[in-house]
């Protein structure tokens, strides 16, 4: 049955180019020919026009029949989304109203406020200093955590040694487990002035030992390699789940050809699973702006405000302090923001690496 | 894995550049391991160390075993409500990942499918929801009149469908060759025959991870059992830890403690453990279905 | 007919009066439901059990079904979660809030009126209510919950090692000068003499935001003291102002700045957490801090500093005085906890939640709540106190067992009779090293310290945007890190950029604040 609607489709399209080409024949034609003639050769191009537009409306039916049972399968997801992710966001609107309660209110008795607490972020003194400080740790972590653990899967992989990829790739899933609080705890006693391991090596070479956790040029470094120690064996894991899928006869064929481990890393294994590498870029480029709340939440101090305040920190504080609707305008400029992002960096992607989210 | 050696079988002598690669390799596994250890076994010792300890971190990570204390386990463990938070932990996992899995694999799997009319817009309208997080209010208003407060699920309903994994997933299935497909539909079989026959067992490995992925959101999530599930009985298990952590930090003004007995760097690190044990037993079954070319031999075959 | 419509007539009338009489019977007699939200003494244990013989006799006295929801354990999350129910219409009829929250609910009208409530409670008014309790929640002259005491004030104070003092042959400090010389012996001249300098004068951490005690916060508050500048604001009626604005702060900076130039302060105090503070000082890596007496002085707090050292010790020291004469361990701020009326209960119910509120502040109910069931989780003793007696076991009700069944506590509790603290805070003696310790006597050593009386200051207002206390802070931990020199030009710029971003905006707002609600000195 399927393959006999395959045989239709493709009969459509067929009938549907011979229809086109005869309307590009029309149109040069209309250029061509003298005045008397013009008028009865537009009238045919109008005709089949017409007759391309209902061929092809008849052909998107088809294909719409052809997939219906896809359709089925999308049915139950998309009125979870309808219900679950699309009503929270017109609940959203709220924010920019004087909402007091469901029964008080509603979603849209609240009078119209506007753009008041959009304002309120936007003209902060600290704005560019948050934008600047917000991109510098997730394009960071983006840069250094991506690679590593794009770098880690491929080492387990690759690894001939059974024994240590078994430890490995046990254990390092493990750290993403260890949460902030402890994280902290961890990085004190290794930074910390008075008895940190690497105060103590500062010192054995007669240096003055340091606050790096209060130092403003050493504390993105912290932030972003302790987000990569503690992060990579997690993300590695979609990687080591892609590797899995690569065609085996691909590295036989290579091999006969004399390609050595360097040339099947380059030329096989990272081309099969850009793909995913791709989609995990687009995803995290969606939600640029989420730069790791709880981890500057637990590193930060007032001295390194200047370099560790980041939108959601400044947005908790003043939440703390009774400003609740500016979480939400801070969401929504967020939300702004990623989703530019994203529809540039898609059609980027579409355009260089043939892998793309829609 | 055993599966290396069918493309091992053709080889022809390592040479010098494979030599360096596979040292390279393990140099930096090796690394690996030593900087991972330090989190993991400091994290350990700590979660053993006894009350009155006088000495860094660094001197407690090498504190002798028999001078530990299994203090911070036992008051944690030992907690009138550790096994019904513990159950109420597992019932929110097993039921969310089920589900989470039920509205996933469909929506990823029929929107890996090439030449599907609207597919684009469909993308398009799952991922502004992605992108915009409108925070916690309206969420709840929308769990309180749906009635789901003070029931378990609606720990897991909101984000049992997540755009990130099911994007992931649909990428998984893009790579399946389209060829498979193709001659199913000349078998007869439509779309959901064709997911379930031949999709589903050549994607065990992306399954497993994207059910881990969802099974630990689900075992940790905190904010929404709090918002949403006000009754004790129902704590899970994320918030029984966070009040024992925050209560023994916070016991200033109590003439006793039932957490006298270890400290509270002790007990954090402690719970850090409890808390993971699932997933510390799960992981090594997940990695059984990471076998290399499960795709390619069925392709064959 | 006639006789049988007469008998159907007759039927009708009788059936509704008896329906009639049923329904104003259920009324009258049925228990009414009330719904509490109440933060848990000890929320870990888990909430109050059922068996708790408080419900049977709210039931039975007042006829009240008492429904309990129990609030999650950090302030934080308190606050969403209320917030979250209001905005859902799904608060309790007997709720706890915090005084932030409950300013923006009160605006939106979602507490009632009980202002005439406090004549019905004269039990709770004997011990709890005073002026500054009903100042807390007033809003245009209404009052709009039960503000009640939540904890001691001035329970802290700065200790003193007594055996480092006696160590290196030192007197107890009292003058600025004199600590700033303890602070110097104790760094540099091996005070716990183990031959390695591993030890510092000072130590603190920051405080997570508070209102009234601005950065860098509670902990540094007895040296603030002694420039004048604790505590963010002068409350004084002709001295008003942010004590950033007072001439002396820059005074207190330049002795700051010497403090942590000389490495006289544990240098990781910008980095530590509460925990990490506390760990320290019980591992003796500083000698003079400011701490809260339970978290000194508590059996469970002190034992690992008692093992660690036997032949240790601490003293509690007046705040030290300064250059100009004067001295203060901090703002002493009354702490409140606001119970309020959903402003959606009948008049009914909202008379019944009065009654049951009182009846939670005396006699039975106050020792149902505040200590649990006679002879289960306490016996009486010959003085008519209520104990945790080693015959009760598990089930006294200090003991884990017991702990659940006091977790009213909060609501009946005021904070301010002998006995409770005595019961609270009992003597012991030391594991390892057999002295006599009390947080409670501890307690009222430290009030009798010299403490800055300031009411009102936590309720003040926080500056309008962020930006104006992020700013506050960031600046002067800049100074401090030496990032920024520290000069009067430079100091003086700082001030005036903070004013023109908001500064002074917030001072007026508190100004206001304080004069309408009388709290001027």
């Amino acid at each position: 049955m399927w393959h006999y609607a395959g045989g239709v489709m493709q009969m459509i399209s067929t009938r549907n180019y011979a229809l086109s080409l005869e309307i590009e024949e029309l149109k040069k034609q209309l250029k061509e020919c003298g005045e008397s003639e013009k008028e009865t050769v537009s009238a045919a191009l109008k005709q089949k026009k017409k007759d391309l537009r209902k061929a092809e409306g008849r052909a998107l039916l088809a294909e719409i029949n052809r997939h219906k049972f896809i359709y089925l399968l999308l049915f139950i997801p998309v009125v979870y989304y309808f219900i679950f992710k699309y009503i929270p966001l017109w609940n959203g609107q709220i924010a920019f109203r004087e909402f007091i309660s469901l029964k008080r209110t509603g979603i849209t008795g609240g009078k119209w406020v506007g753009l008041a607490n959009f304002k309120t972020f936007i003209q902060s003194y600290y704005f560019w200093s948050l934008i600047r400080n917000t991109l510098m740790y997730s394009f960071g972590k983006l840069l250094v955590s991506l690679p590593l653990s794009i770098i880690l899967a491929i080492a387990i992989y690759e690894c001939t040694h059974k024994a240590l990829r078994k430890v490995v790739q046990t254990l390092s899933y493990l750290p993403h487990f260890l949460s902030w609080v402890i994280m902290y705890g961890i990085l004190l006693s290794l930074l910390s002035p008075s008895e940190g391991i690497f105060n103590d090596i500062i010192k054995l070479f007669g240096g003055t030992p340091r606050g790096f956790l209060t130092d403003t040029k050493a504390f993105p470094f912290i932030v972003i390699l302790s987000d990569a120690w503690k992060e990579i064996g997690w993300s590695a894991i979609i990687f080591i789940a892609a590797l899995m899928g690569i065609d085996g006869s691909l590295f036989e064929a290579a091999i006969v050809e004399g390609a050595n481990s360097w040339q099947r890393v380059r030329y096989i294994t990272l081309p099969s699973i850009k793909p995913v590498i791709v989609i995990v870029l687009l995803m995290k480029i969606g939600t640029i702006l989420d730069a790791g709340f709880n981890q500057l939440y637990m590193l930060y101090s007032p001295a390194v405000y200047s370099v560790g305040d980041i939108i959601d920190t400044w947005v908790y504080r003043g939440t703390i302090q009774g400003q609740f609707s500016l979480a939400t305008a801070a969401g929504i400029f967020k939300g702004v923001i990623g989703m530019t992002l994203l529809f540039i960096s898609n059609w980027a992607s579409r355009k260089f690496t043939e892998s793309s989210l829609f | 894995m055993a599966k290396k050696n069918t493309y091992n079988s053709v080889a022809v002598k390592a040479t010098a550049a494979d030599r360096v690669f596979n040292i390279c390799v393990t140099i930096f596994m090796i690394l690996l391991l030593i900087v991972l250890i330090v989190p993991i076994w400091s994290t350990i010792a700590l979660s053993f160390r006894p009350p009155a300890y006088i000495g860094s971190y660094l001197e407690g990570m090498f504190l002798a075993p028999w001078k530990w204390s299994a203090g911070a386990y036992k008051s944690l463990l030992g907690n009138q409500g550790f096994l019904n938070s513990f159950w109420n932990s597992i019932k929110i996992m097993v039921m969310g990942v089920v589900t989470a899995l039920f509205l996933t694999i469909p929506m990823a799997y029929a929107l890996s499918v090439k030449g599907v009319p609207g597919k684009k817009w469909i993308t398009i309208f799952i991922m502004i929801p992605y992108v915009f997080n409108v925070g916690v209010v309206p969420t709840y208003l929308l769990i309180s009149k749906l009635g789901l407060t003070n029931h378990l699920p609606s720990v897991f309903m909101p984000v049992a469908l997540s755009t990130y994994n099911m994007i992931i997933m649909r990428q998984f299935f893009e790579g399946i060759p389209n060829d498979l497909r193709e001659s199913a539909f000349i078998d007869g079989c439509n779309d959901i025959q064709i997911m379930f026959k031949i999709i589903l067992p050549l994607s065990k490995a992306i399954i497993m991870t994207i059910g881990l992925y969802y099974a630990v959101a689900f075992w940790n999530d905190y904010m929404r059992s709090l918002l949403y599930l006000q009754k004790s009985s129902l704590k899970p298990l994320p918030l029984l830890l966070r009040d024992i952590l925050i209560g023994t930090s916070m016991n200033d003004n109590l003439e006793a403690n039932a957490f006298g007995t270890a400290p509270i760097e002790a007990i954090k690190a402690a719970s850090v453990f409890i808390s993971a044990i699932p997933m510390i037993i799960a992981y090594p079954f997940i990695q059984k279905y990471f076998t290399k070319g499960t795709l390619a031999g069925s392709v064959k075959g | 007919m006639k006789k049988t419509l007469i008998v159907l007539l007759v039927a009708l009338i009788a059936s509704t009066a008896v329906f009639a009489q049923g329904a104003t019977e259920a009324k009258s007699e049925g228990p009414m439901t009330i719904t509490m939200l109440y933060a848990a003494t000890q929320t870990e244990v888990g909430s109050l059990p059922d068996d708790w013989a408080g419900y049977q006799i709210l039931r039975d006295k007042l006829g009240i079904d008492l429904q309990l929801q129990m609030l999650p354990s950090n302030a934080n999350d308190q606050d969403v979660a209320v917030r979250t129910m209001a905005a859902a219409d799904e608060l309790p009829d007997f709720i706890t809030v915090s005084r932030t929250v409950w300013a923006d609910l009160v605006k939106q009208g979602m507490f009632a009126d009980v202002t005439d409530d406090f004549a019905k409670m004269p039990e709770r008014s004997k011990v709890m209510f005073g002026p500054s309790s009903k100042a807390f929640t007033t809003y245009n002259g209404r009052i709009y919950g039960f503000a009640t005491p939540s904890a001691y004030a001035g329970n802290e104070g700065l200790l003193v090692r007594k055996d480092w003092l006696d160590k290196l042959g030192l007197k107890a400090p009292t003058t600025l000068d004199e600590l700033y010389d303890v602070l110097y012996a104790f760094t540099y001249n091996d005070p716990d003499g183990n031959g390695k300098n591993d030890t510092y004068g000072y130590g603190a951490f920051v405080e997570d935001y508070v209102a009234y005690e601005a950065y860098p916060g509670r902990r540094f508050e007895p040296l603030m003291g002694a420039f004048g500048v604790e505590g963010t604001w002068n409350m004084s009626a002709d001295n008003f102002g942010l004590r950033i604005h007072d001439p002396a702060y820059y005074d207190w900076m330049v002795f700051f700045k010497k403090i942590i130039d000389n490495g006289l302060i544990d240098p990781n105090w910008q980095s530590y957490k509460k925990d990490d503070f506390r760990a320290a000082w019980k591992q003796g890596k500083f000698g003079v801090f400011r701490e809260q007496n339970s978290a000194y002085a508590s059996e469970n707090n002190y034992s690992p500093f008692d093992k660690n050292f036997p032949d240790g010790g601490f003293i509690v020291v007046d705040a030290p005085v300064g250059p100009t004469g004067k001295n203060s361990v901090g703002p002493l701020v009354e702490g409140f906890r606001i119970f309020a009326i959903n402003a959606d209960v009948s008049a009914e119910k909202h008379a019944k939640i009065v009654e049951m509120f009182e009846w939670m502040s005396y006699g039975e109910g106050y020792m149902l709540c505040g200590y649990g069931m006679e002879g289960v989780n306490y016996i009486l003793d010959a003085n008519g106190l209520p104990q945790s007696d080693a015959s009760l076991g598990d089930m006294g009700y200090n003991k884990a067992g017991g702990q659940r069944y006091i977790q009213l506590r909060n609501s009946s509790f005021n904070y301010n009779n002998a006995t409770e603290t005595a019961l609270r805070y009992p003597a012991y003696t030391t594991a390892v090293s057999q002295k006599r310790m009390s947080a409670g006597d501890v307690l009222i050593e430290m009030q009798g310290k010299t403490w800055t009386r300031t009411p009102g200051q936590n309720s003040m207002p926080s500056p309008a945007s962020t930006d104006v206390y992020t700013f506050y802070q960031q600046g002067i931990a800049e100074f401090l890190n030496g990032k920024t020199a520290l000069t009067e030009a430079n100091w003086k710029a700082f001030v005036e950029q903070f004013d023109k971003i908001g500064g002074l905006e917030w001072e007026k707002a508190g100004y206001e604040y304080a004069k309408e609600n009388g709290y001027l000195l």
